[in-house]
């Protein structure tokens, strides 16, 4: 079943234009993965459908509503959670604290959604009350993805997630995904470190210069050479 | 006939005082609308030329007051230029503790030195003779052109009042081209400045201070530089104005009014542009004039008056920030809405 | 010699005057934090609150509600209720300001904004002195005896003993509210991280009035302590005081709202306890001085974060 679906999407940044015109569909269950080179627009084409940004022209939908526009905090209720690349967390508030503001909008018991990060992560679990600040990029990312994953997603969205992380930690970054995309949402990937994350992914989009220019299975666009010589690194 | 005469007097008077406006306009344009500087101490600036100027070039202390030094009697120009190297001096002490660091640093420390500039000026009496003030400042060259004007006026005793009334303050007629010639040069040398390396560093600053410190400019040094000279420009105009009214206190540069009214005069004209600084203090000081006239007319005491004329500079200043926030004269690219955040 | 022995009173004065140092401190940093700019009309928003309370306990008191003094205090439930009227009414201007002026600013750049604020401090100065006039306006004309704190060899009086304690309650009240309430939470991580804040689904617009209407009802109960302090309010109440609260705030380490209390006892001290060595009219000197050497030695100050 489409979930997301991006129409013609033309976004950017005061007078510059990123995006020339994308579509982009994740269906439920999907792992979806963006590569391509660096400010091909990935990362804006996340911000516009999550709202930080607002598109000059095109539609987004979501489980059958359009929210092309419209601002971040209407957007997370609707299900769609999103982590940025960098200054992902909260710094200055606990672990704890920091899942609690995932789970913002909600009233009400966090104790069993809690649980639920805890046991994916469990690693938090004991540093619960430690400042977020103070942790290593490694469980940083830990905490915000967790964050993201409070309000039970239907799509989770994240942005280059092994980027501040070292090489043996990107292994277990991508299994996590997998076993966050096992019990559930769908998730949209933006990733440089591409062979990874196509491995898991159902499906992958190439995009360069402001436009998509391939779309095919993940394990397709690993084999394909032209792919793996201009994005993989041979 | 009379009127009309009482009218071009008053119109001298303004023009030398917003001429005078206008070379503290111009200094702010210096470091604000080239450096993106954020002084709030003007007035600071402003007393420290006006009180240099007036202990250089005035009298010896008198009998009262409690002033025990200055007084040197030394000619206009020289007091001048003490006035701009004492502003640039101080500028300079403000400048290196806090142009590292975020434009509101340096605005609490601008506030913080106009304040303390302004106790000093009270309290010191050894030295400003306190709330008494300074008097006795003298006009350049008032003795020789009076002098002149009154054996003009003796040598003709049967022309009109009206001519007896313009002839008789000849002085000021000269003060105001007095004032007009040292802003004129100011302008130019300002212009020059914009327009050369120097200058077009401090823009790339104001736009994009990581960019211009990525290639490789020791942007504290221009900030720097820019702050002590454009201080330097205010302190010229407090000298101006000591000799001008011949007469300084404390009172006069009541900080945070003096402050307000040159920024307003800055934004109104246009920040960045150096016509525009002249533009903008003519247009404030008419304004301020108007309300000083049309207040007289309503039925409000005078401290309620004095705080209406404020009010409405106030509001003034905020309509200009959110519908036109380059000014009158600046260029439009400044005036065109900013884009939100990406 | 003479001037040393002072010094534990003025201790004393010092804890006084940095109790309204720091309710008006904490209104700065928590505004610079969340809004990200530093407002210079905060001292007249005291002075707005001040005032506000001056109009409001003369109506009260025309109701019938009488402001005979409560014990030892110099005043009584009229100028409380006063207060009570001040905080709603202060709160309600600046959020109305925040409406008509900051927020159409607010992509305009800090330092715009920063010159817009100075334009309202004075405007709402100048604004009180149209409506009350330039002279001083009593809140209490009784004059009240100091009384000895046993053991110490200084002495207080009731109504400076009722600033320090209504400044420490606000403080703990305050960092309760930070601390566990779903709000105070939400303006934690607003000024951590606005865009996260967002993303997480906060209404970051409604965490904004929020810190307006809390730095404002700060700054209305500082105004009002001043009054009882000085005993008269006049209309540069707050500019005076700017200097010296932004001083605090930055030697707490400016957005840190509990480094503004720290900034506004220390600062308060000193001011005080410099009377003993220099002259009085240099107390806002002291202030100035206090903050440049922060800014040379360590400007995120001391509750700061490292820049």
């Amino acid at each position: 079943m489409l979930l997301l679906s991006a129409e013609g999407i033309f976004a950017g940044y005061g007078d510059m234009e990123v995006l020339h015109g994308i579509d982009l569909t994740v269906s439920e269950g999907e792992i979806v993965t963006m590569i391509g080179p660096n400010g091909a627009g990935k990362s804006t084409l996340m911000k516009a459908i999550f709202g930080l940004l607002r598109p000059t022209a095109g539609t987004v939908h979501f489980a059958g509503e359009e929210i092309t526009g419209r601002s971040p905090d209407r957007v997370v209720r609707l299900g769609i959670a999103y982590v940025p690349q960098v200054e992902n967390v909260f710094p200055s508030m606990t672990v704890h604290e920091n899942l609690e503001m995932g789970a913002f909008p909600l009233r009400g018991d966090l104790r069993e959604r809690l649980d639920g990060v805890y046991k994916l992560f469990p690693a938090l679990e004991s540093r619960r009350r430690v400042r977020v600040g103070r942790m290593s990029g490694g469980e940083r990312q830990m905490v915000a993805m967790g964050r993201a994953l409070m309000l039970d997603p239907k799509l989770l969205m994240l942005d280059e997630p092994s980027a501040a992380l070292a090489p043996n930690l990107t292994a277990t970054v991508f299994e996590r995904i997998e076993a966050i995309n096992r019990a559930g949402p769908a998730v949209l990937i933006v990733e440089q470190n591409a062979k990874q994350s196509l491995k898991m992914s159902h499906r992958g989009c190439v995009l360069a210069a402001g436009v998509k220019c391939l779309e095919d299975s993940g394990p397709n666009l690993l084999e394909n050479e032209h792919v793996s010589r201009l994005y993989l690194g041979g | 006939m009379d009127s009309f005469v009482g009218v071009v007097n008053y119109l001298v008077f303004f023009a030398i005082t917003a001429g005078i406006y206008a070379v503290l306009s111009l200094g702010l344009n210096l470091q604000w609308g080239y450096t993106g500087l954020f002084n709030i101490g003007v007035a600071g600036f402003y007393a420290l030329g006006a009180y240099t100027a007036a202990l250089v070039s005035g009298p010896p202390p008198d009998a009262w007051g409690g002033r025990v030094v200055g007084g040197f009697e030394l000619p206009f120009l020289l007091g001048v230029l003490a006035a701009a190297v004492v502003a640039g001096l101080v500028a300079l002490l403000i400048g290196l503790p806090t142009l590292r660091l975020r434009a509101d640093y340096l605005a609490i420390a601008t506030i913080g030195i106009a304040e303390t500039i302004r106790l000093v000026l009270k309290n010191e009496a050894w030295l400003t003779n306190g709330v008494w003030g300074l008097q006795q400042i003298p006009s350049p060259l008032y003795g020789l052109i009076h002098r002149h004007a009154m054996g003009f006026l003796r040598d003709r005793p049967d022309l009109p009042n009206w001519i007896i009334q313009i002839v008789s303050r000849t002085y000021n007629w000269f003060y105001l081209l007095l004032v007009s010639v040292i802003l004129f040069a100011l302008y130019t040398l300002l212009k020059r400045l914009a327009g050369s390396p120097w200058g077009r560093v401090l823009k790339a600053i104001r736009e994009d201070e990581d960019a211009a410190a990525m290639s490789g400019k020791n942007v504290f040094r221009f900030k720097l530089q820019a702050l002590v000279l454009g201080a330097m420009v205010m302190g010229i105009g407090g000298a101006l104005y000591a000799h001008y009214v011949r007469f300084i206190s404390p009172a006069s540069f009541e900080p945070l009014y003096g402050t307000f009214i040159v920024w307003v005069m800055l934004i109104i004209g246009g920040t960045g542009s150096n016509g525009g600084a002249i533009l903008g203090a003519v247009v404030v000081w008419g304004i301020w004039a108007a309300t000083d006239f049309i207040t007289d007319y309503l039925p409000f005491t005078a401290p309620q008056g004095a705080a209406l004329r404020i009010l409405v500079i106030g509001v003034l200043l905020e309509v200009i920030l959110v519908l036109r926030p380059g000014g009158l004269l600046s260029p439009s690219r400044r005036n065109r809405r900013p884009h939100p955040p990406g | 010699m003479d001037a040393l022995a002072r010094v534990p009173q003025l201790i004393v004065y010092g804890l006084v005057s940095g109790s309204i140092l720091s309710l008006g401190g904490i209104g700065v940093s928590l505004t610079y934090s969340i809004l990200g700019f530093s407002n210079f009309a905060h001292g007249d928003m005291m002075a707005l609150g001040a005032y506000f309370a001056l109009a409001a306990l003369s109506i009260l008191s025309g109701w019938g509600l009488s402001n005979r003094p409560l014990g030892p205090l110099s005043f009584g439930p009229g100028l409380l209720a006063a207060l009570l009227v001040a905080v709603v009414l202060t709160s309600g201007s600046v959020v109305l300001l925040d409406r008509l002026l900051y927020r159409r600013l607010r992509h305009a750049g800090r330092i715009t904004l920063m010159i817009s604020t100075v334009g309202v401090a004075l405007g709402l100065r100048n604004l009180i002195q149209f409506i009350w006039g330039p002279q001083p306006h009593y809140y209490t004309t009784r004059i009240q005896r100091a009384v000895a704190v046993p053991g110490l060899g200084v002495r207080i009086k009731p109504d400076q003993l009722f600033i320090v304690a209504v400044a420490v309650a606000l403080a703990v009240l305050l960092h309760l509210f930070l601390r566990y309430t779903k709000t105070g939470k939400a303006m934690r991580a607003t000024s951590d991280n606005p865009s996260l804040a967002r993303v997480s689904g906060i209404n970051t617009e409604r965490v904004i009035v929020w810190t307006w209407i809390i730095g404002a009802s700060l700054a209305a109960v500082a105004g009002v302590l001043t009054g009882i302090e000085n005993k008269f309010v006049m209309p540069e109440l707050g500019w005076q005081m700017l200097l010296s609260i932004f001083a605090a705030v930055i030697l707490g380490g400016i957005g840190n709202p509990y480094g503004a209390i720290v900034g506004g006892m220390i600062v308060g001290i000193s001011e005080e306890v410099s009377t003993a060595f220099v002259s009085t009219g240099y107390k806002p000197a002291v202030a100035f001085g206090i903050l440049i050497l922060m800014l040379l030695v360590r400007p995120s100050g001391i509750l700061g974060r490292r820049e």
